[in-house]
C-alpha cells in the first residue's frame, strides 16, 4: 500500500487514507499474557552470581569465597566468564589466606552462612585488605550476625550486604545436588545433612521464586521431618516466600519430597545415556571428569569440563545413549576434518585471514571433538574390558521381567565368569535380591556364596535390603500389581505388547511414573501426604514440580524429567547427591550402619564387613 | 533508527502484525498524540535520554526544516509511510523469532540453556540499612574521637619546641595528663608501677600506661595527619634522641588514628596498575559501540544498502585494530610493573592480561572479512533492477486502476514521476543525484534544498570523524528531506494538472 500511494496517489481518498499511518506491532512476548515461570537452575544461580558482578560497580574485582560457594560457582561459571566480568582473582576465605593487602581492589564476598564463615569474615572486617567490601550471603542469615559483622566493619569498608539463595550446585538447567554423598546412619539423618537438605531446598525455592505445596513420601520417616523443617522455615520467613500471590487461580507448585529407599533400583543399574554414563564408569564430580588415573589420556585431557552451559556438543546430546553419541561424534569428526582439510589447502593471503578470522571458532570446535572422542574411547574400553553389554543386558531384564529360574540360571553362569567385574557381578546379585526378596525359591544366598568364593564384598546385599527391602518400599517397584488393578494390568500389558525397543534401555525410573500421576492429577494424599493442605488446590494439577530424593538423585532420572520438560511440564530434580552405583553402594553401606539387621537373617553369615 | 525523532514517529514498518493502531502514534510507548506536534514535542520530551548530544543538534536543524515544509502544507500534513528500511526490518524480524522460538522436544535437544535471558533474578534480602544502622553510629562516635585527636594533634605539633625540658610543658598545656598519684596499676597490661616501671602518658588524651604499653607515632606520620607541611618538622627531625622524634601515644588513639589513615589511603590508593587498568577499561568501553557499528556496516553491505561505503568500513576495521594495539600494549605494561614473585599482584596482572588477551581475540580479531567491491556492486546492482521491477509493476497497477477508474493518465506526467518514484522508493539507492542536481540549479532558495546540501556536508564531516552513527542517522535523514522534495514537486505537478484539466 504504501508503495502504490507514493506513485499515483492523486485523489484526495488516497491522501485520506494516508492521513493515519498504519502501525504494526509484532507480536510482543508479553502481550500473551500467560505469565510462564521459567525455571532453570543453572541461570538461577547465573543470575545471581551476574548480579553480585554487577552491583559491585566497576573495577578490579576479587572474590573471596568459601568449599562450598567455590564450587557453585565453578558449576556456573567458567574462569574466564568471571574475567570479562572484571573478577580476577579467586580467593578462600577458609584457607590459605596471604597478607598481602591490595587497597585498590574491590571484594565480593560469596560464603554460606556459618558459624565459622561468619567469624573469619569479622577478622577479615577489622583488618580489611581491601578497599570495599559487597557481601553476599548464600542462604539465610541471623539477624544477630549481622549486628556482629556491623560491630566489626570499623573502617567503614561494607557496601552491600544481602542474602542471595544460590545455594546449591546446579549440574543440568533441571538437576541439581547438594554434594551429602551420605546423608544418612542408622537410618535416620546425619543432622549436618538435614540443616544442608533444608537450606538447599529452601534456597531452590527463592531462586525459582515459588511458594509450593510440600507433599513428602508417606512413611518415610527422613522425608517427614524434612518437609516438616522446610514448611517451619517458610512460615518464618513468610515475607520471603511471598511470590505471585496465586492472582491468576493457578494450582500453586510442588515440592515433592521422596526417598531413595523406593527406588533402588535405578541407581544399580547400568546406565547407557552419555551424562549417566559418564558418571557411572568414569564418575562426574562438579561437572569436572578426572581421567588421570586412566592410562594412555593425553596430558591436556587428564581433567575434563563436562558443562553443558560452555560445551555446545555436550548440551545437546548430554541425554543421548551411547550408540547415538558414536554416531553423532563420527559425524562431528568428519566435518571438522573437511575443516581442517580446507584449512590444509590454503593458497591465498585471503585463505589465511579467513582462517585466522575463524580461528576462535575452529579451535573451540577441535577442542571439544576431542575432549568427547577421548571421553567415547574410555567408555568403549572399559564397557569391553568388562563385559558390559551381556552384563547391562541381565541387568534390565532382572528389573523388568519376572522369570526367577532363567534369570537365576543366567546370573549364576555370569557371575561365576572371571571376565565380569566383581563389582558388576555383585550388583547383579543384589538386584536379584531385591526384585526375588519374597520368591519362594529365592537363592540369594547361593548366589552370595558365589560371591564370596570370587573374593566380592557381600555385605552390600543384605545391607540393601535392610535399607530398601520390601518393608519399607512403597509403590509398586517391579509392577507386581495384582489383578484386581485392571488399568494398570493394562498398561503393562501394552507394554509388553509393544515389544521392547533397545534391550539395555528397556527400564524406566519409578520417578517418571510418580511424576506422571502427579501431572495427570491423581490422588496423591494416600502416598504422598502435604503438610500445608491449606494451599492444596482441590483436583487441579501443579504447573510446576520441584522433586527432591533423600539418599541421591541419578542421572537417569534426571534424563526422565528432561523428557517430561520437553513435552511441556515443569518439573525440577534435586538430590542430596548425584549417585551412581557405586557412590550409591557407600550410601547404602553408611545408612546402614549401626543398625541391627533385622530381614535378612537368612544371610546372616554374609553381614559382617570382615572379608572386604 | 529511534534515535531519530522523525524517521520512527510515525512508521513502525513490519511484515506480519496481531493489532493495527492508528494515529500519531509514540513508537516508544504507544501514546496516541492526536496531532505531528504534539507527538514531536512528546517525543522531544518523554525519550530525550535516548538521543546523544550530538544528534539532538541535528534534532534541531530538522525541528526547523520540518516547521518550514508543514507551514507549506499546513491543512494536508501527509506522510508517506517510508519502506521499510532493510537494516531494521531485518532486526525487527530477528528479534521476533528469537520471541517466537518455541521450545522444540526431541530426545537429543536442549534448548533449555537459551532461555537464560528470560528468568528474572530470584528472590534477595538485603540487610544493608539494618548494618548500617548498628555500624554508623559507632563509626560517628570514632570518627569525632579521631577529629578530637587530630586537633589536639595539630595544636601539640605547631610550635613544638625542641628543648625537651620545654616540650614536656607544652605538651601539659595542650593535653592536661590525669593525675597519677592514685593509679597503682597499668590499666592496659595490670602490672605495678614501681621504680623500674614508670608512669607514662598518652600525649593525646592524657592517659596513663606504663613503658610496655606505649605506642610511638612517628612525628613525620603525625605530621601528615595533622596536615602539618613537613618543612615544618624540619628543625624536629634533628632531634638526636630517638624517642623525641616520636609522640608516646596509648594504643587507642594510636589504633584511631590507623584507621583513621588507613581509610584514607583505600579511598585514595591508585596506584600505576589501577591507572594502566582503567585506561584499558576506557579502551575497551569505546571500542564496543564501534564493534557494534562495524557488523552493522558488514551487514548493511551485504545486504546491499548504499548508507555505508566498503571505505567505511575499512576505516572502522582499522581504527578497532589500533584499539586492540593499545590494550596489548597496555595489557603487556602491567605485567612489567613490578611486584613481589608469587604474590597476589603478580596473580593479578597475569589475570588482567589473560583478559585483555581473550578480550582481543574473541572480539576485536574474529570480526567478519569484508566483502570485496565486484561482489557489493553486484549485489546493488540486483537491488536496483528488483526495485525498478518493483516499481514497474507497481505503475502498471497503478495505471490499471485508474484506467478501471474510467481516468486517463496523460502521457506527459509519466516518465518524470516514475524518476522521481524511483528516488522516493529507493530508500537504498543513490541514484538521486541526477533529478536532484537540476532541482538545486532552479531552488536554490528552497528551504530544503539547502538543508538537504547542509546534510551532505554534516556526512561528509561525519564519514572523515568515523562517526558512522550519525552518518547512519544523516543518511537516513537525507533520503527523508529528499522524498519530500520529491512529494512537493509531485504534488505541485498534479495540482497544475488538475488546473489544467479543470480548465
Amino acid at each position: 500500500m504504501s508503495t502504490f500511494a507514493g506513485v499515483g496517489g492523486e485523489h484526495s481518498s488516497h491522501r485520506c487514507q494516508q492521513l493515519f499511518t498504519q502501525i504494526k506491532y509484532f507480536p510482543l512476548y508479553w502481550q500473551n499474557k500467560k505469565l510462564v515461570l521459567i525455571m532453570n537452575l543453572i541461570s538461577g544461580i547465573k543470575l545471581y552470581i551476574e548480579k553480585m558482578c554487577t552491583e559491585s560497580g566497576p573495577g578490579m574485582k576479587i572474590i573471596l569465597l568459601d568449599k562450598e560457594t567455590t564450587s557453585i560457582i565453578s558449576m556456573a561459571f567458567s574462569q574466564s566468564d568471571m574475567l570479562q566480568r572484571e573478577v580476577y582473582l579467586f580467593e578462600r576465605l577458609d584457607s590459605g589466606r596471604s597478607n598481602e593487602r591490595l587497597k585498590y581492589l574491590k571484594c565480593i564476598v560469596f560464603i554460606r552462612p556459618t558459624k565459622q564463615n561468619i567469624q573469619l569474615l569479622a577478622n577479615e572486617l577489622r583488618n580489611p585488605k581491601y578497599s570495599a567490601y559487597f557481601i553476599y550471603f548464600s542462604n539465610i542469615i541471623p539477624r544477630t550476625d549481622i549486628k556482629y559483622l556491623a560491630e566489626c566493619d570499623e573502617s567503614e569498608s561494607v557496601r552491600e550486604v544481602k542474602e542471595l539463595y544460590a545455594d546449591y550446585l546446579c549440574v543440568n538447567p533441571n538437576l541439581f545436588s547438594l554434594n551429602l554423598p551420605n546423608c544418612m546412619a542408622n537410618l535416620n539423618w546425619l543432622p549436618d545433612s538435614l540443616t544442608r537438605s533444608v537450606q538447599g531446598i529452601t534456597a531452590v525455592l527463592l531462586s525459582l521464586k515459588l511458594n509450593p505445596v510440600i507433599r513428602y513420601r508417606a512413611g518415610s520417616q527422613v522425608a517427614q521431618l524434612l518437609a516438616k523443617l522446610i514448611y517451619d522455615q517458610t512460615t518464618k520467613e513468610s515475607s520471603l516466600f511471598d511470590f505471585r500471590g496465586n492472582v491468576d487461580g493457578a494450582a500453586p507448585p510442588l515440592l515433592l519430597l521422596l526417598d531413595r529407599r523406593d527406588d533402588p533400583v535405578t541407581p544399580l543399574l547400568h546406565q547407557w545415556s552419555y551424562q549417566a554414563m559418564v558418571h557411572e564408569l568414569l564418575n562426574i564430580r562438579n561437572n569436572r571428569v578426572d581421567l588421570s588415573e586412566r592410562p594412555n589420556v593425553p596430558k591436556e585431557f587428564k581433567e575434563l569440563v563436562l558443562s553443558g552451559d560452555q560445551d555446545e556438543f555436550y548440551g545437546t546430546n548430554m541425554y543421548a545413549n551411547y550408540g547415538e553419541i558414536g554416531s553423532t561424534i563420527k559425524q562431528l569428526m568428519e566435518e571438522f576434518q573437511r575443516k581442517a582439510n580446507d584449512h590444509k589447502k590454503v593458497e591465498s593471503i585471503n585463505d589465511m585471514k579467513n582462517f585466522i578470522e575463524s580461528y576462535p571458532q575452529f579451535k573451540k570446535m577441535s577442542g571439544t571433538v576431542q575432549k568427547h572422542l577421548c571421553i567415547m574411547g574410555e567408555l568403549s574400553s572399559i564397557s569391553n574390558k568388562r563385559n558390559l553389554f551381556e552384563v547391562s543386558e541381565l541387568e534390565q531384564e532382572i528389573a523388568c521381567k519376572a522369570e526367577h529360574s532363567a534369570q537365576l540360571q543366567r546370573i549364576k553362569k555370569l557371575i561365576a565368569d572371571e571376565r565380569v567385574d566383581i563389582d558388576d557381578a555383585v550388583k547383579l546379585v543384589a538386584l536379584y535380591a531385591l526384585r526375588y526378596e519374597r520368591h519362594a525359591n529365592c537363592d540369594t544366598s547361593g548366589l552370595l556364596q558365589i560371591i564370596k568364593t570370587r573374593g566380592g564384598n557381600t555385605q552390600i546385599v543384605p545391607a540393601l535390603i535392610e535399607y530398601a527391602g520390601t518393608h519399607v518400599r512403597q509403590g509398586d517397584l517391579f509392577n507386581m500389581v495384582r489383578i484386581t488393578d485392571a488399568v494398570k494390568l493394562t498398561r503393562i500389558l501394552i507394554k509388553g505388547l509393544k515389544g521392547v525397543e533397545n534391550v539395555f534401555t528397556q527400564h524406566t525410573p519409578l520417578l517418571k511414573e510418580t511424576l506422571e500421576d502427579v501431572f495427570k492429577g491423581r490422588e496423591l494424599d494416600p502416598m504422598y501426604p502435604a503438610i500445608n493442605s491449606e494451599l492444596v488446590p482441590f483436583r487441579r494439577p501443579p504447573q510446576e514440580v520441584v522433586v527432591f530424593i533423600i539418599g541421591g538423585a541419578t542421572y537417569e532420572e534426571a534424563f526422565a524429567v528432561h523428557q517430561l520438560n520437553n513435552a511441556g511440564y515443569r518439573v525440577i530434580l534435586g538430590g542430596t547427591t548425584i549417585h551412581n552405583s557405586q557412590s550409591f553402594i557407600n550410601e547404602v553401606l553408611t545408612a546402614t550402619s549401626g543398625t541391627q539387621f533385622k530381614h535378612t537373617k537368612s544371610m546372616l553369615k554374609y553381614c559382617s564387613p570382615d572379608n572386604l | 533508527m529511534s534515535g531519530n525523532p522523525f524517521d520512527s514517529t510515525e512508521e513502525e514498518p513490519s511484515a506480519s502484525s496481531d493489532e493495527i493502531l492508528e494515529g500519531f502514534l509514540c513508537p516508544i510507548c504507544r501514546a496516541d498524540l492526536k496531532s505531528i506536534d504534539f507527538l514531536t514535542e512528546h517525543f522531544a520530551r518523554q525519550h530525550a535520554e535516548e538521543q546523544d548530544a550530538l544528534k539532538s543538534v541535528f534534532k534541531d536543524i530538522f525541528t526547523k526544516a520540518k516547521q518550514k515544509i508543514l507551514n507549506n502544507f499546513d491543512d494536508e500534513r501527509i506522510r508517506v509511510p517510508s519502506a521499510a528500511s532493510p537494516a531494521a526490518s531485518a532486526s525487527n524480524a530477528a528479534g521476533s523469532n528469537g520471541a517466537s522460538a518455541k521450545p522444540s522436544t526431541g530426545r537429543a535437544q536442549l534448548n533449555l540453556y537459551q532461555n537464560m535471558s528470560k528468568q528474572t533474578v530470584g528472590a534477595e534480602r538485603s540487610y544493608f540499612d539494618y548494618f548500617q544502622t548498628v555500624r554508623n553510629p559507632r563509626l560517628e562516635r570514632y570518627a569525632s574521637e579521631t577529629n578530637k585527636l587530630i586537633i589536639r594533634l595539630h595544636r601539640l605539633l605547631k610550635d613544638l619546641p625542641t628543648d625537651a625540658v620545654q616540650r614536656k610543658q607544652h605538651e601539659q598545656q595542650t593535653v592536661p595528663w590525669l593525675d597519677g598519684s592514685s593509679v597503682k596499676l597499668c590499666p592496659s597490661c595490670a602490672k605495678s608501677f614501681h621504680i623500674a616501671r614508670r608512669q607514662h602518658h598518652c600525649r593525646l588524651c592524657g592517659g596513663i600506661m606504663c613503658n610496655d604499653c606505649s605506642r610511638f607515632l612517628q612525628l613525620e606520620n603525625a605530621l601528615h595527619l595533622a596536615s602539618l607541611s613537613s618543612t615544618r618538622g624540619e628543625p624536629l627531625q634533628q632531634l638526636q634522641h630517638p624517642d623525641y622524634r616520636a609522640i608516646r601515644l596509648c594504643q587507642h588513639c594510636l589504633w584511631l588514628l590507623d584507621t583513621r589513615q588507613d581509610m584514607h589511603e583505600s579511598r585514595t590508593c591508585r596506584p600505576l596498575l589501577a591507572q594502566v587498568y582503567e585506561e584499558i577499561r576506557q579502551l575497551q568501553k569505546q571500542v564496543t559501540p564501534d564493534l557494534e557499528m562495524y557488523l552493522k556496516i558488514v551487514n548493511s553491505l551485504h545486504e546491499g544498502e548504499s548508507i555505508f561505503t566498503l571505505a567505511d568500513a575499512g576505516a572502522l576495521r582499522g581504527k578497532i585494530g589500533q584499539v586492540a594495539e593499545k590494550i596489548d600494549l597496555r595489557s603487556k605494561r602491567i605485567l612489567t610493573i613490578h611486584s613481589e614473585p608469587g604474590s597476589r599482584e603478580e596473580a593479578l596482572k597475569k589475570a588482567i592480561r589473560l583478559s585483555c588477551v581473550q578480550a582481543i581475540k574473541e572480539r576485536m580479531l574474529s570480526l567478519p572479512p569484508l566483502p570485496d567491491e565486484g561482489y557489493i556492486r553486484q549485489i546493488q546492482e540486483r537491488k536496483r533492477i528488483e526495485t525498478e521491477q518493483r516499481i514497474l509493476t507497481e505503475q502498471r497497477m497503478a495505471m490499471e486502476a485508474h484506467e478501471r477508474k474510467g481516468l486517463t493518465i496523460q502521457a506527459g506526467v509519466t516518465p518524470e514521476s516514475r524518476s522521481f518514484a524511483q528516488g522516493s522508493d529507493l530508500q537504498s539507492l543513490n541514484n538521486w543525484s541526477a533529478p536532484q542536481a537540476s532541482t538545486t540549479v532552479t531552488m536554490v532558495d528552497d528551504p530544503l534544498i539547502e538543508q538537504i546540501n547542509i546534510i551532505k556536508g554534516y556526512i561528509k564531516q561525519a564519514r572523515e570523524d568515523l562517526n558512522f552513527d550519525v552518518v547512519e542517522t544523516l543518511e537516513l535523514n537525507l533520503r527523508e528531506l529528499q522524498r519530500e522534495v520529491y512529494e512537493r514537486q509531485r504534488q505541485s505537478s498534479s495540482s497544475a494538472r488538475t488546473a489544467q484539466l479543470d480548465s
